[in-house]
């Protein structure tokens, strides 16, 4: 288990009229290599919660497992450095952290906090702008310059040059458009699968859950309402119903189908296969 | 960030908070004038217990009033070593080498700490009690009369309710931009002064990118909504006096007369 919530509780502001329990018993457990989506309404506690996962946020009450580091409450954790280095966290709009004169430094300021060369650094950043999508040609630009969503590709970037073993997103395409969203969210796919990086992802979008995540964990008044693989939420409407959860476009559509008398499996994963499988019943039925 | 507390708005419901900003702001000048009447030590007892009445009745907790002054016990350690040096009256308290520290050099520090107490007291009663667009609203009044002779107390009160508004995101925006650089490894505590002074440029660049941003979003939503400075405006707020914004007034004149009547008496 790279990480472990034991009945962890966050409170902001504790002993002033501002007060507020933001997280309240919390009970996680995010197994390895996964690709997890976190979900709920804003003001949920989705961004206490990730933010606790590099220790940004300390608990006020339990007991937090990332990798090889335990965190427990009342103790005051030391070199907090090396746990940062090893779970990238990426707020949102991180298009607002970019300060250095050019794409590459900004970069590569990450990895050399964390003691890498200069050489070194820059190599990592060119192949993290690489990554993203980012050619030669912005190296030397100033990220200042930019167009928005290459902000944010490049504030992305100085996360993933730090090579962290666990990456946790803050509804990353907030903002992007759709071919943006999409190259992004093909992005964390591919460093999930083939560099089997743990991604955990904030996110509103439930056709980004469905497509790409393997876990949905739900959030609700600081607690976690539900834990489970995505693909079974879904097809559980109602749950989904209680949840308060619109499913996705293509489940929604299959449903609708089946109440008109077709018989769609629920094994069907995208649009295509749909098609094909009303136009293999409307055949059957002349 | 978090226990910064020196002018911040505590939302409670007490008989100070009800008082109107106009006059809350006229007692406190007066409070403030009260102080720099030397009236010794006998004086500096009667505002403090007087200033700790009003600070129970506006049931602000002392630990606000204290965090509040945390800041200031650096400049006060400054002080007491520039009057150590300096001061040579009273009795010469011990010895070390050349250098004699004198009751006088104590006596002074201790003086000017109890006047920077008062005063953190004072103000907090104010800025803890009041919502900072009432605090406008007040400012506004108050200046209401130098219109004739061409301040332009509107645009000061817009200038000032507008600088309080931004208090709040400016920190949250160093916070979050703060957390942000934590992530990618920025260690704000520790470090060589190189690191450091990379630290601060990697928050400092941003929070002032985002504020120019802010500004000028302002600035457009303002426009947009047809703001023109100096246009005669309506208010939805009006402001009106109440018998306890009298006994307050009453109330802080008492003060102030008493301290005159100390000094002459000493």
């Amino acid at each position: 288990m790279p990480i472990q919530f034991e009945n962890v509780s966050h409170v902001y502001s504790a002993g002033t009229p501002y007060q507020y329990q933001a997280l309240k018993g919390i009970n996680l457990k995010i197994a390895e290599g996964k690709m997890t989506a976190v979900i709920g309404e804003t003001g949920s506690g989705k961004s206490t919660l990730v933010q606790h996962l590099n220790a940004l946020l300390l608990p006020d009450e339990g007991k937090i497992r990332i990798l090889d580091r335990v965190i427990v409450a009342g103790e005051k954790p030391k070199k907090l450095k090396s746990l940062r280095g090893k779970v990238g966290l990426v707020f949102q709009f991180p298009e607002y952290q970019l300060f250095e004169e050019t794409v590459i430094k900004d970069v590569a300021f990450g990895p050399k906090n964390f003691g890498v060369s200069e050489q070194e650094a820059v190599l990592k950043a060119k192949q993290a702008l690489h990554l993203v999508g980012l050619g030669e040609e912005f190296f030397e630009k100033s990220p200042l310059e930019l167009s928005g969503g290459q902000k944010r590709r490049v504030a992305i970037a100085g996360i993933l040059a730090m090579d962290p073993k666990v990456l946790v997103l803050d509804e990353p395409t907030a903002g992007l458009d759709p071919a943006g969203t999409k190259m992004m969210m093909r992005l964390f796919e591919r460093l999930n699968k083939e560099m089997h990086k743990t991604v955990l992802i904030v996110t509103h979008d439930m056709e980004q859950v469905f497509a790409y995540c393997d876990d949905v964990v739900i959030v609700a008044d600081g607690k976690i309402r539900m834990h489970g693989p995505a693909k079974k939420f879904f097809e559980d409407s109602r749950l989904c119903k209680e949840m308060n959860i619109l499913p996705p476009a293509l489940i929604r559509t299959r449903d609708a189908l089946n109440q008109n008398g077709f018989e769609i499996p629920s094994d069907i994963a995208d649009i295509h296969a749909l098609a094909k499988e009303i136009r293999k019943q409307v055949k059957r039925h002349g | 960030m978090g226990n910064f507390t020196l002018g911040r708005y505590m939302p409670l419901d007490s008989p100070i908070h009800k008082m109107d900003p106009r006059m809350k702001i006229i007692a406190m000048l007066l409070m403030l004038i009260s102080i720099f009447i030397n009236a010794g030590w006998i004086g500096y007892g009667i505002i403090f217990v007087v200033m700790s009445c009003v600070i129970m009745t506006a049931k602000l907790s002392f630990r606000f009033i204290w965090k509040a002054m945390k800041p200031m016990l650096f400049m006060l350690c400054f002080l007491l070593v520039i009057n150590a040096l300096v001061v040579t009256t009273g009795v010469p308290l011990f010895t070390i080498g050349s250098f004699t520290l004198y009751s006088g050099a104590v006596m002074q520090t201790l003086y000017i700490a109890v006047r920077l107490l008062l005063m953190i007291m004072i103000t907090t009663c104010l800025t803890a009690t009041t919502k900072p667009m009432d605090m406008t609203l007040g400012i506004e009044d108050l200046l209401g009369p130098l219109k004739k002779i061409g301040v332009p107390a509107h645009e000061i009160a817009m200038l000032i309710s507008i600088a309080l508004r931004f208090i709040p995101d400016l920190i949250d925006e160093t916070q979050r931009i703060m957390k942000a650089q934590q992530s990618r490894g920025v260690d704000m505590q520790e470090g060589t002064i190189k690191e450091k002074v990379g630290a601060i440029l990697s928050l400092i660049v941003p929070l002032f990118v985002s504020a120019f941003q802010r500004a000028e979003d302002l600035a457009n939503a303002m426009e947009a909504r047809g703001y023109a400075p100096g246009e005669p405006r309506t208010r939805y707020r009006t402001l009106k006096f109440h018998a306890r914004d009298y006994i307050l007034l009453g109330g802080s004149l008492c003060i102030l007369v008493t301290m005159i009547g100390v000094s002459i008496l000493l």
